[in-house]
């Protein structure tokens, strides 16, 4: 370096020093990873932290609420019949006297069972299928794609009825029911997004870079698809939860003595003229946990989008 | 007539963030008179588009012009426009050029549209007239075939020539200032000399004033008059071309001057480059802006924000280094050049 | 030509999905134990049942059904209804597909109008609380089903203010045009997931769009918000909307089954549940083609709608 220093350069804070190292790179805001980044702003949204507590306080109640209440829900009294909330009978009783806050904690179990393994399922399988259609192309991505064409064009209805009929009435069956053409969706947002990695400029550099697959698998393949299969299940659940119940409510999917949300609603439709809360109290209970998931998952979306990143 | 077109008075502009107040631009002073062409300088992040955006009256939540800050145009301050003075003058008086001309062209409407979209809301054609003039603008611009480019979608229009049509777009109501923001950066090196010199020709021919936006030193060489060195939303040097290429002042553009690749130089001579980011302006440093990645760096930089020092004929710069009682120390670039004029 | 080569392509592929569709529908159905006969012919003598039998042609091993039901469907001929005698496919579309294509119309373009407009206002007005009152309805009505919608409104608008009829739907001359006051409750019922689904769409669109560099150029091009909004944002965010439109028509024409069942509407889903349950092969056959013809057909009519929104996109990959 060639540097004049003058000789007027008496004051000490007049010398030239340089930069330090330890300023070069002194990054003011801490860096945080897209995980935090995503908690951070979904634990700054009130709605989706208050539907978070709800749907905890729901699957609680469904987990422990028969313990609670001390009451079976198949136990019948003939003399109870119809009765009105009691400290005894939360939610009251239905027409063959069974308690019926216990009946609908049951029952939210069973659809929240239903619900978190269809959607386990669809995500399993629609990745696999997506990620497998994706990764070979060409003909084998043909096929498979027709394959998803046909079964997205076969009514809903026409499978879930004959999956019931064939394998008859209860949850393995309607699990199944539920699940055979669940997973196309699924399957076709993987297949896009891998595609889209597949030809992306900094996949390429990461290949010419030597990075193992494994390591373009982890490192960029996980990140990129967890934010739409964490929407896709956000979607997901509040929907097979409102399937079942129509399913049940239509006669074609649980009926009684199984015991479901939908089962619940549509036992309560019948006594609906004169016993209105036993319809009121299921409903509202599927609708609390539709309604939170909804919220949830709209706070999930924000959270998630990169966009929005600031 | 006043020769004096814009005059951008202690600008401030602030973005509202999670994390709190970004200072994006800190007080920007500057003017341009009819006709000429001004530079403004710096790297990424700079607040050279911020300022930009502020002359077009763009910044928008949540982003703030902040109170006392002034941008008078032809002597009326716009900081008190009122939204329809906005709009009249906007792509009317003042049009803005951007960066990525894929990106900033609706790509369902129709080029020759775009175009008359501006003639139309500004009254200055009626409808049947407006294709035609569209018509002739992209001629001008020099893309072969208008009649039949003004029918096609901007996909359908290469790099280059959607650049171009996007400069027919801001200069078809004939604005007296054109703000250029990095109109190059996405082009080809061919192809941004043509788009280059495309503007300087235009320019003559219109006599509209350019700001010119950019981080290339090089870009600018030989076609602007002035040039505002800017760094984390300050001017840090400023003066016209020769004095900034050849007598600057501030270490900021010494390593910017450093960092342009030129053919004339030994080869052993590697590009510099600047080490280090710039300081986050959420919580802007008291000193310099600079001190953190000078290699001048002395402990009052870190203290006191440097004075503004006058060289004349409008040449200045904020360095510590301009003061008495420091060493002087453009020693290393003086080097440079001189071995460069020792060859020539 | 290229375009009339990748239509034909097109339309074989759609005949193959049919008849795959067909085929499956078919040994589906007959993959169910016992019989569509069976619980009527129980009780019948012997000489009696086996003629019931004949007629219908249950007699047959499954696969010379099949050969039989598919030469017949390739003529347009889908076979009696074995629980309905002297229906057809034919003659029950034309009596169910009226009231289902009618609600279904009604409910779509409330729901759709309704769904944009308030997405529209949400967009334009983020942050706001009218943006809040849009967000928080449009998902309160997606998380109350529709069933639930269906029973509420049926028991306290029409069961205690006896402002509407509670069961049925308009018949004879009224088919399409008259008896508004029994499809208000229906419509009204089916139109909520439409508001919400598509006021979501449009305000998620458009703030994708007013993000992009083309709305900020058109600001600096000096035009007020109105028209950047009309001109610009619209536009470009319509494209995701009128791509999914036909989707929704296609679905609201062949009837909402809970709908139809809750307010008791002699609709095509209703018959369509009832039918797969007493597996009456060729009523199920022949709405299960429709329904998935009409799937085919919309996909292809999305593909070829997305060229036409949106100049990048061509036809031919």
């Amino acid at each position: 370096m060639n540097i004049n220093t003058n000789a007027a350069a008496a004051d000490p804070r007049f010398t030239i020093e340089g930069c330090l190292d330890s300023d070069k790179e002194a990054i003011a805001r801490p860096t945080i990873t897209y995980a935090q980044d995503a908690w951070r702003r979904l634990k700054k949204n009130p709605v989706a932290m208050i539907s978070l507590a709800v749907l905890v306080l729901m699957v609680l109640m469904a987990l422990l609420g028969p313990v609670l209440c001390g009451q079976d829900y198949i136990a019948m009294d003939p003399v109870n019949k119809n009765q009105p909330p009691s400290a005894e009978h939360w939610f009251g009783t239905d027409l063959l006297g069974r308690d019926l806050f216990a009946r609908v904690c049951y029952g939210a179990r069973v659809s929240l069972l239903i619900a978190v393994v269809c959607t386990l399922v669809q995500i399993v399988v629609g990745s696999a299928y997506g990620g497998i259609m994706a990764f070979f192309g060409g003909w084998v991505d043909d096929i498979m794609m027709r394959i998803i064409e046909i079964m997205r064009s076969l009514p809903y209805l026409l499978v879930v009825i004959l999956v019931m009929m064939v394998l008859g009435n209860n949850i393995p069956s309607l699990l199944i029911a539920l699940c055979v053409t669940s997973w196309c969706n699924t399957a076709r947002a993987i297949r896009g997004v891998v595609l889209q990695l597949k030809n992306a400029e900094y996949i390429m550099a990461a290949r010419t870079l030597g990075a193992s697959p494994g390591r373009i698998i982890s490192r960029h393949l996980i990140p990129n698809t967890i934010g739409i299969l964490i929407l896709n299940i956000a979607t997901s659940l509040p929907n097979y939860i409102f399937q079942e119940s129509t399913l049940g409510f239509l006669g074609i999917g649980l009926e009684s003595p199984n015991t479901s949300l939908g089962v619940l609603i549509s036992l309560g439709q019948a006594s609906m003229e004169f016993y209105p809360l036993q319809l009121l109290f299921p409903a509202l209970v599927l609708v609390l946990i539709v309604l939170s998931f909804n919220l949830l998952g709209d706070g999930l979306r924000d959270a998630l989008d990169p966009r929005l990143r600031k | 007539m006043d020769d004096l077109l814009l005059k951008v008075e202690d600008l401030r502009v602030s973005y509202h963030t999670y994390a709190g107040e970004v200072q994006s631009v800190r007080g920007v002073s500057f003017d341009v008179k009819r006709g000429e062409t001004v530079a403004i300088v710096g790297e990424s992040g700079c607040g050279k588009s911020v300022t930009a955006k502020s002359i077009m009256g763009l910044i928008m939540d949540p982003g703030e012009v902040k109170e006392g800050s002034h941008i008078w145009f032809e002597g009326k301050d716009l900081t008190q426009n009122t939204k329809k003075q906005w709009r009249d003058y906007r792509g009317n008086e003042c049009a803005m050029i951007f960066q990525d001309a894929l990106t900033s062209l609706d790509p369902t409407m129709r080029v020759g549209k775009q175009i008359e979209e501006v003639l139309l809301v500004h009254g200055k054609a009626s409808r049947a007239e407006a294709a035609g003039k569209a018509v002739e603008i992209l001629r001008r611009v020099g893309i072969p075939n208008p009649e039949i480019r003004v029918r096609e979608y901007p996909h359908q229009f290469s790099g280059g020539m959607r650049q171009r049509a996007m400069i027919a777009t801001a200069l078809v109501c004939g604005p007296k200032l054109l703000i250029a923001d990095e109109p190059t950066t996405a082009l080809d090196v061919t192809i941004q000399a043509q788009i280059m010199d495309l503007m300087k020709e235009l320019q003559k021919d219109t006599g509209a004033a350019i700001i010119l936006i950019t981080h290339d030193l090089g870009v600018v060489a030989g076609i602007v008059k002035r040039i505002c060195v800017m760094y984390s939303g300050k001017i840090v040097e400023r003066g016209n071309s020769a004095d900034i290429f050849y007598h600057p002042h501030h270490p900021y553009t010494w390593s910017l001057l450093n960092a342009v690749p030129r053919l004339d130089l030994e080869n052993k001579q590697s590009l510099m480059t600047i080490e280090g980011t710039p300081p986050d302006l959420l919580d802007p440093p008291k000193g310099c802006p600079f001190c953190t990645r000078c290699r001048y760096c002395m402990p009052v930089c870190r203290e006191e924000e440097p004075p503004v020092t006058d060289f004349g004929d409008g040449h200045e710069a904020s360095c510590w280094l301009q003061d008495e009682r420091a060493p002087r120390t453009d020693a290393e670039f003086m080097h440079n050049l001189k071995k460069q004029e020792n060859k020539d | 030509m290229q375009t009339l080569k990748y239509i034909l392509k097109r339309l074989v592929e759609m005949f193959i999905t049919l008849f795959i569709i067909a085929t499956a529908t078919f040994f589906l159905l007959a993959a169910v134990p016992g019989d569509p006969l069976e619980s009527r012919a129980d009780r019948l003598p012997e000489s009696v049942r086996n003629n019931l039998y004949l007629k219908y042609g249950l007699d047959k091993p499954v696969l010379e059904r099949y050969v039989i039901t598919m030469k017949g469907m390739l003529k347009g001929d889908f076979g009696e209804s074995v629980t309905m005698p002297g229906y057809d496919i034919s003659r029950l579309l034309k009596e169910t597909l009226a009231p289902s294509a009618r609600l279904g119309l009604q409910t779509v373009i409330i729901g759709i109008t309704v769904g944009l407009l308030l997405g529209v206002l949400a967009a334009m007005f983020r942050g706001t609380w009218i943006d809040y009152l849009v967000i928080f309805f449009s998902v309160l009505m997606i998380s109350v089903p529709t069933l639930i919608f269906g029973l509420l409104l049926q028991k306290y608008v029409a069961g205690r203010l006896h402002l509407f009829p509670i069961i049925g739907w308009p018949k004879g001359k009224d088919l399409w045009l008259g008896g508004w006051k029994y499809t208000v409750l229906p419509t009204l019922t089916g139109c909520f997931s439409y508001i919400a689904t598509y006021s979501r769409l449009l305000k998620t669109s458009m703030l994708d769009v007013v993000g992009q560099d083309y709305v900020l150029a058109a600001r600096a091009k000096g035009l007020s918000e109105a028209q950047v909004i009309r001109r610009h944002v619209l536009r470009n965010s319509f494209i995701p909307i009128i791509t999914s439109l036909p989707m929704s028509v296609a679905f609201a024409l062949t009837g909402s089954f809970f709908i139809e069942k809750i307010i008791s509407i002699p609709g095509f889903g209703r018959y369509y549940v009832e039918s797969v349950q007493s597996r009456d092969l060729s009523i199920v056959l022949g709405q299960t083609v429709l329904m998935a013809a009409l799937y085919v057909v919309v996909v292809f009519l999305v593909d070829i709608l997305y060229t036409l929104v949106d100049p990048r996109i061509r036809l031919h990959k």
